[in-house]
């Protein structure tokens, strides 16, 4: 078995809940822990005793397989029991309220919780009624930190620095909660941080960051060092804000074009992708493209999340 | 009731009044104003005025008093005594209750309920059936009934031809029209304005302009058919204020109010998911907020109204989008409004005055009650520059939704006089 040295470094948060709430050395204690699972191995032939002895509840109140999986074989890898938890087979389909679940859970003896809600702010509502470390793991429209962190992780490794970068967020900006998580944490990072999408997808006031708006796929190749290109919900064009998928696809989508314009591009996508509207498949599995990477660096991130959080919890 | 407040400041605007003079209440009656020391029993309670107003009654003309069908939040008795509590005595409660306010029965049972009581009660009346939008409700016989205005509140009328049937069928009465304006199908699902902080928190907005499309669509309406009396409940956007301010420009007969919240706190008091910050309108921007109080310092804002809403714990202690709009406001209105509009000098005692309860009563063509001898005593009095810390502990509302708790307020309610009633505040 085998262990790390985990006192190197203090993260001075119970929960995290945003990725506004971490600092730029924040950021890179969590990075640099994750490289370090990474180049310790973070297989199944590797556990560390991080978490040995302590509870981990995954409670996905909102549908999720692959944030679940990585969150929940990060927290195996660490030590952890794990309790699994998802809304459908819950409670909360008679009626109980959330904090009714929290209560009864929390009285079971858990120590950190790992929580997917689909309502902005549930996560922090959580923290507020229960003595546990909280990692918000999706909520609403609001955060998704590890997210934006895995994607920090991954520019991190093929850049070296992100000072100065140029980095755009493609897609449905207003309603994501990855957009928000990245564009925080790469502004932290001095990166310069692009938004391409059409109006309707785009927030009324985002003067908070500061934000390059770009006007097409071509401009934002041309702009950018890497595109964050987010999924794009076929319940979008439901309710009238696209008019089509073809037309998105046509001002928006990655195509192999504008790879052949710019060959050191950098590809990355949250996923599950949609073939042919966001980007199309040869793009998705070009050398440029870092989605698979995303997905490994996400087992390591939420590890070193979660190993960052319980030393916290045992210096109390 | 036999009680004598000496030297107390007296403001009644309507009769030109602001000097410190003795008052003499008894037996249901004012025996004395004015400069003298009149004759007065032992058994009299005697108060020095010296650092106390005397106003007629506040009057807030925009309460729920959640009564029928929503008892677990408020009643007619406990919405009254924390009017009382508050420096009110008279309210007018909106109509969207269960059964809403659509039918004479219901007009006699929220009187029959409020009878004896301090505080009087005037009901609003809904403008359409069971407030869907559909088919107007029966204006004529609700006015009859004692209904002193119409409005869908909680909802909007979406309608512009219904809202044209409404003005033009009490056109004849010349009945006053208020709207809760909002423009649905821009704000679904809402659950704070829509601006830099609803981005950051990720929460769906409802923008400024879904207010004023509606502002502006009534105001051509009430002047298209025949300059009718209209009421813009609750207003909170500088556009509001600018549509409201070219009407009377142009003399037509528009009204409006805003509540307490909305010239106290902007949209930053949401982070951190403080549901006690969720209300209907939301919580807007500082430039809102300073737009509206130059609209109540200019006249454009004619009253301030509390839309006192009440809501269990269990709907306010959820995931914010679940939870229910709106605060209790009839306790805080008036500390609110001397600290942050009187001591702020925004505006004049006397104006503030005039907004709390001279001028809802001109709206809604009410008596206004008069501090002079042989007058029933209609009166509020409050300590304009005692500080003290809001503690709902001490609400006599049911209950304690309020982002107010535990800020520190100058100017209080002392004592709430009204049909031959006196209420010592709680607080």
């Amino acid at each position: 078995m085998l262990s790390l040295n985990s006192m190197t470094n203090i993260f001075p948060h119970k929960h995290l809940l945003s990725s506004s709430q971490l600092s730029r050395s924040d950021i890179l204690t969590i990075t640099s822990r994750a490289n370090e699972f990474i180049s310790n191995g973070i297989s199944a032939a590797h556990r560390y005793d991080l978490l040995r002895g302590k509870t981990v509840v995954s409670a996905f109140f909102e549908g999720s397989t692959r944030t679940k999986l990585s969150f929940e074989l990060a927290a195996r890898r660490l030590g952890a029991d794990v309790l699994s938890f998802t809304a459908s087979a819950s409670s909360l389909s008679k009626g109980e309220s959330l904090i009714d679940t929290l209560n009864t859970i929390d009285a079971m003896g858990v120590d950190i919780w790992l929580v997917r809600h689909s309502h902005s702010g549930a996560v922090e509502l959580m923290s507020n009624f229960s003595h546990c470390a909280f990692l918000n793991a999706g909520d609403g429209q609001h955060q998704h930190p590890t997210q934006g962190l895995l994607d920090i992780l991954t520019m991190l490794q093929h850049f070296g620095e992100l000072d100065g970068k140029n980095i755009c967020i493609v897609g449905d900006i207003l309603h994501s909660r990855v957009a928000r998580s990245t564009a925080t944490l790469l502004q932290t990072l001095g990166a310069n941080v692009g938004f391409l999408a059409p109006g309707t997808l785009l927030p009324h006031d985002y003067s908070h960051w500061n934000i390059t708006l770009l006007k097409t796929i071509d401009a934002a190749v041309e702009w950018a060092d890497g595109l964050n290109i987010l999924r794009i919900q076929r319940e979008r064009m439901e309710g009238g804000l696209l008019p089509s998928l073809e037309e998105y696809s046509q001002f928006y989508g990655v195509k192999m074009i504008h790879l052949q314009s710019k060959p050191n591009l950098l590809i990355m996508h949250p996923g599950p992708v949609n073939y042919g509207v966001e980007i199309d498949h040869d793009v998705a599995h070009a050398t440029q493209s870092l989605i698979q990477k995303q997905v490994t660096n996400g087992v390591a991130i939420r590890m070193a999340v979660m190993a960052l959080l319980a030393e916290n919890f045992d210096r109390k | 009731m036999n009680i004598y407040f000496s030297n107390i400041r007296v403001i009644s605007p309507i009769q030109n009044i602001d000097e410190r003079l003795n008052i003499h209440i008894q037996e249901g009656l004012i025996q004395y104003v004015g400069k003298y020391t009149p004759t007065i029993s032992d058994k009299t309670r005697i108060i020095s005025g010296s650092d106390l107003v005397c106003s007629p009654g506040l009057f807030d003309m925009h309460v729920h008093l959640r009564e029928p069908g929503h008892e677990y939040k408020e009643t007619i008795q406990t919405g009254t005594l924390a009017a009382a509590n508050g420096g009110f005595t008279g309210v007018v409660c909106m109509p969207n209750t269960s059964p809403a306010v659509d039918s004479v029965a219901v007009i006699e049972y929220i009187k029959s309920r409020s009878k004896g009581n301090l505080v009087d009660v005037f009901p609003c009346a809904t403008m359409t059936k069971s407030r869907e939008g559909k088919d107007l409700a029966p204006l004529l016989s609700l006015i009859e009934a004692g209904a002193v205005m119409f409005s869908d509140d909680g909802s909007c009328l979406e309608s512009a031809e219904m809202m044209r049937r409404a003005f033009d069928y009490t056109a004849q009465w010349d009945a006053l029209l208020t709207q809760h304006c909002e423009e649905h199908s821009m704000t679904r699902n809402f659950a704070m304005n829509e601006g830099k902080v609803s981005t950051e928190l990720g929460l769906k907005g409802y923008p400024t302009v879904a207010e004023d499309v509606i502002i502006a669509r009534d105001i051509l309406l009430a002047e298209y058919c025949g300059n009718r009396r209209y009421h813009a409940a609750h207003i909170s956007t500088k556009g509001a204020v600018r549509l409201v301010r070219e009407a009377k420009k142009r003399g037509q007969r528009v009204s409006c109010e805003v509540t307490p919240h909305h010239f106290v706190l902007t949209d930053e008091s949401v982070r951190g998911y403080n549901t006690n910050a969720k209300m209907n309108p939301p919580l807007r921007t500082i430039e809102d907020v300073e737009a509206i109080i130059e609209g109540l310092a200019d006249g454009t804002i004619d009253c301030i109204a509390t839309d006192h809403a009440p809501h269990a714990i269990h709907e306010k202690q959820c995931e914010f989008s679940n939870a229910a709009n709106g605060i209790t406001g009839l306790e805080t209105a008036l500390g609110l409004g001397l600290t942050y509009l009187v001591h702020s000098k925004k505006l004049t005692l006397n104006q503030f005055i005039e907004k709390m309860s001279v001028n809802p009563r001109k709206i809604l063509q009410i008596p206004q009650p008069i501090i002079s001898v042989g007058e029933i005593p209609n009166l509020t009095i409050f300590a304009p520059d005692e500080q003290w810390t809001v503690n709902l502990e001490l609400s006599c509302s049911m209950s304690k939704n309020s982002p107010f708790q535990g800020i520190i307020l100058t100017g209080k309610p002392k004592f709430t006089i009204n049909n031959n009633q006196i209420f010592s505040s709680k607080f």
